[in-house]
């Protein structure tokens, strides 16, 4: 093409011009404005030039994602770097659920499991637990899932959102949160994988491990409750335990046979952390640095804060420490279960569990069901 | 063959590539965040569907993970693979076909007129504020290529040859692309100049 270098458009084209604009360095410096002293009536074309490159480069990169996409993003991608290949489907036993004053319960999951989810549009599950009378009528029926598939859970609205996984593990997700795991896929592991903050209530079981990945960092316990801080904006990631005992290691550095080792092993490995215990781990570096212990205010909007502790409490107030705490709907018959009295301690258990407790102290029963609780039974009257 | 970096941004890349290789979460988390916003920008220009693009980017780093340890250790750069990888994707899930590529090279022929004297004209007459507009407004109406072009050369940085590579054409193709984009923008300048100088006459008699 033969078109003059130094026009307009020969400038936006030049390559050494378009180096000169967007990365300028002293070479380059000095030949453009030597250029620009041996032809000074190229000036305002020069500066024309240079303004256009600008805009050109501006221009073009207004697509770049948003937050909410770039967490979501995030999100899928890490919850497929964890996954194992898809194992044949067993029989799964029963779990047997024990209450703190020893009674046995079976509940059965007939479909898939239930999470309370308070923004619309969004997934439900159901629960459904029936009354142990007959422990032979009971029937454990499961969906095996035999593709993995990964659920997302975002919270996008300003409350906190309580999410009820599979095992009856309760998670309350903070505003801005994202939580991800798949179903039925992993028989030796129970994984989710966290963006933001969110405190976690998990079930107990010695046989499977609960890992909660977040950025580089697993967080490993067998049963107990703790809050993980990830947001997507904060150079660290913080994780402090309420009851129970947490590990924490950051995945670098592991080949693969090493990895799924300290993932599936029983016993936990790396940091451990107890009650009131937190640490911070650097994104950047995966260092992982123990933080004072914070003295636990109680509040009656943090649930992570609270200590679930119940003496002769009256039934229509625990409902509404629970409500508060989780952000969800109880509904019951004040008049015939009000005024029931409680002792209990609920603390590190998680809000199914919680329910089961009350419920066995009411003769009640609990479903849940779309954004609400409901309690069945018929007091203490 | 030994691989000699540009620039500091580029050793970097060669070592969190390395580290992926051996499984290092920490160094891929890092190249995910350095690029997937880029990447999602550039993928936009290559479909409007932004769920589309947004499965192209997320698969493109599943699939940098879980075949980690089959990666090829002398990458020229990370960036580059990229691309190149996220445009194959889309065109895959977007259903084209190579044959697109073989017509347009026809158009390499085309040496279009010289219009520098015109152009001086027309500097002194525009302020900024046209400039940035008239920009948003020529972007907008790029056949695809040209803007992809475009993308790729000034926001994202890459040389001719490294253009011409992630698109599938040669270099003249490339510089073919470029320079049409920029002639219409002349063209819509012409217009607007020819207009605003009907509209001072008009004001004057």
């Amino acid at each position: 093409m033969k078109h003059d270098p130094y026009s307009l458009t020969g400038l936006i084209r030049n390559e050494e011009f378009i180096a000169w604009v967007m990365h300028p360095d002293e070479l380059s410096d000095r030949k453009w404005r030597a250029f620009l002293e041996q032809h000074p009536r190229k000036r305002k074309t020069v500066e024309s030039a240079r303004e256009y490159v600008i805009l050109l480069a501006k221009d073009t990169g207004r697509h770049q994602p948003t937050q909410k996409q770039s967490n979501r993003m995030w999100s899928i991608v890490e919850s497929h770097m964890h996954e194992d290949a898809p194992k044949i489907p067993e029989q799964e036993p029963a779990v047997v659920f024990k209450t703190s004053r020893g009674q046995g319960w079976r509940w059965a999951r007939v479909a898939a499991s239930a999470a309370l989810i308070l923004s619309i549009g969004s997934v439900s599950y159901w629960f459904y637990y029936k009354r142990a009378d007959n422990p032979v009528r009971d029937v454990v029926a499961r969906e095996e899932a035999d593709i993995p598939n990964t659920i997302q859970k975002y919270n996008d609205t300003d409350k906190p959102m309580t999410v009820l996984l599979q095992d009856g593990s309760s998670v309350v997700l903070q505003p801005g949160g994202r939580l991800s795991y798949s179903e039925g896929v992993n028989r030796k592991r129970r994984e989710v994988t966290l963006t933001g903050k969110a405190f976690f209530e998990i079930v107990k079981n010695k046989q499977k491990p609960f890992l909660v990945y977040s950025y580089g960092l697993a967080t490993k316990v067998l049963g107990t409750s703790f809050t993980i801080d990830a947001s997507s904006e904060s150079k660290d990631i913080k994780v402090e335990v309420r009851t129970g005992t947490v590990s924490v290691f950051s995945i670098n550095n592991l080949d693969n046979n090493q990895k799924e080792a300290v993932l599936d092993k029983p016993e936990l490995e790396g940091v451990t952390l107890n009650h009131d215990q937190r640490i911070a781990f650097s994104k950047e570096s995966g260092k992982i640095i123990q933080l004072p212990a914070v003295v636990a205010v109680a509040s009656d909007k943090d649930v992570s804060k609270q200590h679930f502790v119940f003496d002769e409490t009256p039934v229509s107030e625990v409902f509404r420490i629970l409500e508060n705490a989780y952000n969800v709907r109880i509904v019951y018959d004040r008049e015939k279960m009000g005024s029931c009295p409680l002792n209990a301690t609920l603390i590190g258990q998680p809000l199914t569990e919680k329910l089961e407790v009350i419920c066995n102290a009411l003769d009640a029963q609990y479903e849940v069901a779309d954004n609400q609780i409901t309690i069945l039974g018929k007091g203490c009257k | 063959m030994i691989q000699i970096a540009t620039s500091t941004g580029e050793t970097k890349d060669h070592d969190l590539w390395q580290r992926i290789r051996v499984g290092d979460e920490q160094a891929f988390t890092a190249i995910f965040e350095k690029y997937h916003r880029t990447l999602y920008n550039y993928g936009s220009k290559l479909s409007t569907n932004s769920s589309l693009v947004e499965d192209a980017v997320q698969d493109v780093f599943i699939d940098i993970w879980r075949l980690r340890h089959n990666l090829t250790e002398n990458v020229t750069s990370v960036k580059f693979y990229l691309y190149r990888a996220l445009r194959r994707r889309i065109h895959v899930a977007l259903d084209k076909f190579p044959s697109m590529e073989e017509i347009s090279k026809l158009d390499d022929e085309d040496t279009p007129a010289n219009h520098t004297h015109s152009e001086a004209i027309l500097i002194e007459v525009e302020s900024s504020s046209m400039r940035a507009q008239r920009i948003q407004e020529l972007l907008a109406q790029l056949p695809e290529r040209q803007l992809e072009a475009l993308t790729l050369r000034y926001f994202d940085d890459f040389s001719i040859e490294e253009i011409a590579d992630i698109m599938g054409v040669n270099e003249k193709s490339v510089r073919n692309f470029i320079y049409k984009a920029l002639t219409s923008l002349r063209q819509s300048r012409e217009i607007l100049l020819i207009s605003s100088l009907i509209f001072w006459m008009l004001l004057f008699f």
